[in-house]
C-alpha cells in the first residue's frame, strides 16, 4: 500500500489516512444513496468519461484452476460498460416505459470492509464489500452480495469513479434480470 | 399422473389458436415433459469451440441429467452423466476446465476422461477383485452428434439421426449461424434464472409483436445503436386506444422496432422445429457485422434460395434458439415454474481485434441478464406463469389468434413456409408440436403428426 504524500515524500500520517478513509466512505455512502432513490442520470455524473463499469461472469472451477474463476475484459461478462452505455442505461431507465423497473425495484445498497488499497496521489485503489437487497411487486425477493475493486480519480475534495469491477459471489444469477446497479 | 393423448388434445387447438394454461405450472405436466420430450428429443450441449483441447470439458444438462460433455485424446467428443456408478456423487462438481481424470470425491472412484473405471481404493483390499470394472465405467448419452460444431445428444436410442431430426428447418436454423464465418463461443456463458414456465421463454422468441411495447424503453434514442432504417415501420400501426395506466398515449416514435409489421416469414419444421421473423427483403442490409454474407458462395449453396431470404429467429426443438445477433439461448426447464437460461455468444475468429470486440460488446447488452432488451422478458413471462396458479385466470385460454387460418403454407426446397406480417404461426406450431411429443407416439408418428398442412 501506497500511502505517500508525493509533496513532500513522507508516508501520510494516521490522521491524513482517517480523513482519505472518510471522504471515500462518503463518498460510496453519497453514490448509494442515489442509485436507492433511482436517481441514475446523477449517478452517471460521478464516473469519469474514460470510465469501465465491468461486471465479469463467475464460473465454479476447481481450485487448480481458479485463475479462470472470472471472465476477463474483451470475453463476455453481466455489465461491460463504458461511459456512454452507462448513460444509454440511465436513459433507458428515464423512458417511462422500462417495465422491469416500473413499478421500480425496492433496493438498498449497504457498503462495507472499505479499504484504500493503493494512493499514488492522483488515484486510488478501493475494495470494499456490497450487499444488495432488492423487492419487486408482491414477492419478487433477491439478494446480490459481491466486493468492487474501483479506481477513485481524485477531484479536489471528491473523486470520480475511472474504473469499476463488480465480483459477484453467484456463478448463475438466481434473479430474472439484473435491472439495478452495484 | 400422466396425461393421455385425448387429455393433451384438449389442450392446444390450431383450429382456435388456443392452449389451455394448465399446461405452464402443473407439475405432472413437467414430469411427462420430462420422459416425453426432454428424455427423448435431441439437445444442444455446448459448441466445440469451448471444448478445443484434450481433457476440456463443460457441464451440460439434458433434462434433469448433468453431462459432462469431454473432448477426448483423439479429438472426439463424448457425453457421460455426471454421476458416480458407485453410489451416484457427481464426479465433476466445476462448469468447465481441463480434466486429466474425473475421480469421485465420496469413496475416490477414479474415472479415465473417455468414462472407463480406472481405479477402485480398496479393489483387492476390500472387493476381492471381484469387482467389473468394465461395466461401471461411467455412462454415456444413447447418442452424440456434432452439425457444423453445434455439439447434440439424445437419451434415446431409438432417435433418428441428428441430421434427420434437425430437418432442412433445422438444418437451416443452425446454418444461419454455423455459414456467417470461422465461428467461435466467446468465454463465458451467461446463467440466469427466471420463475417461469420453459414454454413462455420459447414461444416468445418467435413473438415478433412484442418488442415494440415490451422492449419500447430499449429503443428509445440513445440506448442501443440506431435502428433508424426501422423507424418507418412504426407509423404504419395503428396504436388506437393503447395508452398507458397514466392515461398518456404509447408514443412509440420514441423509439424504434424490430420487425413489427414487416414482411415476415415463417418456416415450419418436422418435430417443432421453426424460424420465424423478418425476411432479408423487410430486414434490409442491416446484418451485423458482415451485411454481406449471404453472397458468399457456400452461403448460397448451404442456405439455398428459400432459406437465405429467413433473418428471423430459429428455434430447435425443444429450447436452442439461435439469435440474429450471434448468439445461443437454452432455455433450460428447472421446474414447471423455474428456467434457467444460458447464453452461448459467439464470434468470427478471423475477423480484426476491432470487430470481434464489437460483437463481444454486441453480444453483452442485448440479451442476459442485464441485456437491454431481456431485462423485461423475465417480467411478462414471471407473471404469466404466476397467473396460471389462479383457479379462474387458468380457465382463460391463451390466445394465439394473430393470422390464423390465413397462413398459406408454400412447400419448395424441402422448406414449408408461410409469407405473411407479424403473425402468431411460429408460437402456434410450437405448441402444436409440443402437444404431438407429449402423446409419447413413436417417432414415425411423431414426424406425421408434425408435417406441417397446406394452411395454419
Amino acid at each position: 500500500m501506497t500511502t505517500t504524500d508525493l509533496t513532500t515524500e513522507r508516508p501520510l500520517d494516521r490522521t491524513e489516512r482517517m480523513l482519505r478513509q472518510f471522504d471515500v466512505e462518503q463518498f460510496y455512502y453519497d453514490e448509494a444513496a442515489l442509485l436507492d432513490a433511482h436517481r441514475y442520470e446523477e449517478w452517471i455524473d460521478l464516473f469519469s468519461d474514460d470510465t469501465h463499469y465491468f461486471v465479469p461472469i463467475r464460473r465454479t472451477r476447481s481450485k487448480r484452476e481458479l485463475d479462470k474463476e472470472f471472465t476477463q475484459p474483451g470475453e463476455m461478462a453481466f455489465l461491460d460498460e463504458n461511459k456512454t452505455l452507462l448513460a444509454g442505461r440511465a436513459l433507458k431507465l428515464a423512458t417511462g416505459r422500462s417495465w422491469a423497473e416500473d413499478p421500480p425495484s425496492r433496493t438498498r445498497h449497504i457498503i462495507t470492509n472499505i479499504r484504500v488499497t493503493d494512493d499514488d496521489g492522483t488515484e486510488l485503489t478501493v475494495e470494499s464489500n456490497f450487499l444488495l437487497y432488492r423487492t419487486r411487486l408482491k414477492s419478487e425477493e433477491s439478494t446480490w452480495v459481491g466486493s468492487r475493486r474501483d479506481v477513485l480519480r481524485r477531484l479536489g475534495d471528491s473523486f470520480l469513479i475511472a474504473k469499476r469491477t463488480v465480483f459477484l459471489e453467484q456463478t448463475v444469477i438466481l434473479s430474472r434480470n439484473l435491472s439495478n446497479f452495484f | 399422473m400422466s396425461r393421455s393423448g385425448e387429455m393433451i388434445e384438449q389442450y392446444v387447438s390450431i383450429e382456435r389458436g388456443e392452449v389451455g394454461r394448465e399446461i405452464f405450472s402443473d407439475d405432472d405436466i413437467f414430469e411427462q415433459e420430462m420422459e416425453r420430450i426432454f428424455g427423448r428429443a435431441w439437445l444442444f450441449l455446448c459448441h466445440e469451440t469451448q471444448i478445443p483441447e484434450s481433457g476440456d470439458f463443460f457441464e451440460s444438462v439434458m433434462g434433469r441429467d448433468n453431462v459432462l460433455v469431454v473432448r477426448q485424446k483423439d479429438g472426439s467428443i463424448k457425453a457421460l452423466l455426471n454421476t458416480c456408478t458407485h453410489r451416484g456423487n457427481a464426479v465433476c462438481r466445476a462448469e468447465e476446465g481441463n480434466a486429466k481424470s474425473f475421480m469421485c470425491t465420496y469413496h475416490g472412484w477414479t474415472f479415465t476422461i473417455d468414462g472407463r473405471l480406472l481405479g477402485v481404493p480398496g479393489a483387492k483390499t476390500f472387493y476381492d477383485d471381484s469387482l467389473d470394472k468394465a461395466s461401471l465405467g461411467l455412462r454415456e448419452v444413447a447418442q452424440l452428434a456434432v452439425y457444423k460444431g453445434f455439439v447434440f445428444a439424445t437419451h434415446d436410442a431409438t432417435a433418428p439421426p441428428l441430421e434427420e431430426y434437425l430437418g432442412a428447418t433445422g438444418r437451416l436454423g443452425i446454418d444461419l449461424l454455423a455459414m456467417r464465418g470461422n465461428i467461435a463461443v466467446i468465454p463465458g456463458i451467461q446463467k440466469f434464472v427466471i420463475d417461469c414456465n420453459w414454454k413462455f421463454a420459447v414461444d416468445n422468441l418467435l413473438d415478433w409483436y412484442h418488442p415494440q411495447v415490451t422492449h419500447a424503453s430499449a429503443f428509445a434514442p440513445g440506448v442501443m445503436p440506431s435502428r433508424g432504417h426501422l423507424r418507418e415501420a412504426l407509423d404504419a400501426i395503428d396504436m388506437e386506444g393503447i395508452t398507458t395506466e397514466g392515461g398518456d398515449d404509447l408514443d412509440l416514435t420514441v423509439g424504434g422496432i424490430v420487425g413489427t409489421k414487416f414482411d415476415q416469414m415463417v418456416v415450419l419444421g418436422e418435430y417443432g422445429h421453426v424460424i420465424g421473423g423478418p425476411s432479408t427483403a423487410s430486414r434490409g442490409n442491416s446484418e451485423f457485422p458482415d451485411p454481406t454474407w449471404r453472397e458468399r458462395p457456400e452461403v448460397i449453396e448451404a442456405l439455398g434460395p428459400v432459406g437465405i431470404q429467413a433473418a428471423g429467429h430459429p428455434n430447435i426443438f425443444p429450447t436452442a434458439w439461435i439469435t440474429t445477433t450471434w448468439q445461443l439461448s437454452l432455455r433450460i426447464p428447472r421446474s414447471a415454474t423455474t428456467t434457467e437460461i444460458w447464453w452461448f455468444s459467439f464470434y468470427d475468429r478471423d475477423a480484426t481485434p476491432e470487430v470481434r470486440q464489437m460483437q463481444v460488446m454486441f453480444a453483452n447488452h442485448v440479451f442476459g441478464p442485464a441485456g437491454l432488451l431481456e431485462q423485461e422478458d423475465g417480467e411478462n413471462w414471471a407473471q404469466a406463469t404466476m397467473q396460471t396458479f389462479g383457479e379462474a385466470s387458468r380457465r382463460v385460454p391463451q390466445n394465439l389468434t394473430m393470422g390464423l387460418g390465413r397462413g398459406k403454407v408454400i412447400k419448395e426446397g424441402g422448406l414449408a413456409r408461410i409469407e405473411t406480417q407479424t403473425n402468431e404461426h411460429g408460437q402456434l406450431w410450437t405448441y402444436h408440436a409440443w402437444s404431438q411429443w407429449m402423446k409419447g407416439l413413436a417417432w414415425d408418428d411423431l414426424k406425421t403428426a408434425t408435417e406441417p398442412g397446406d394452411v395454419l
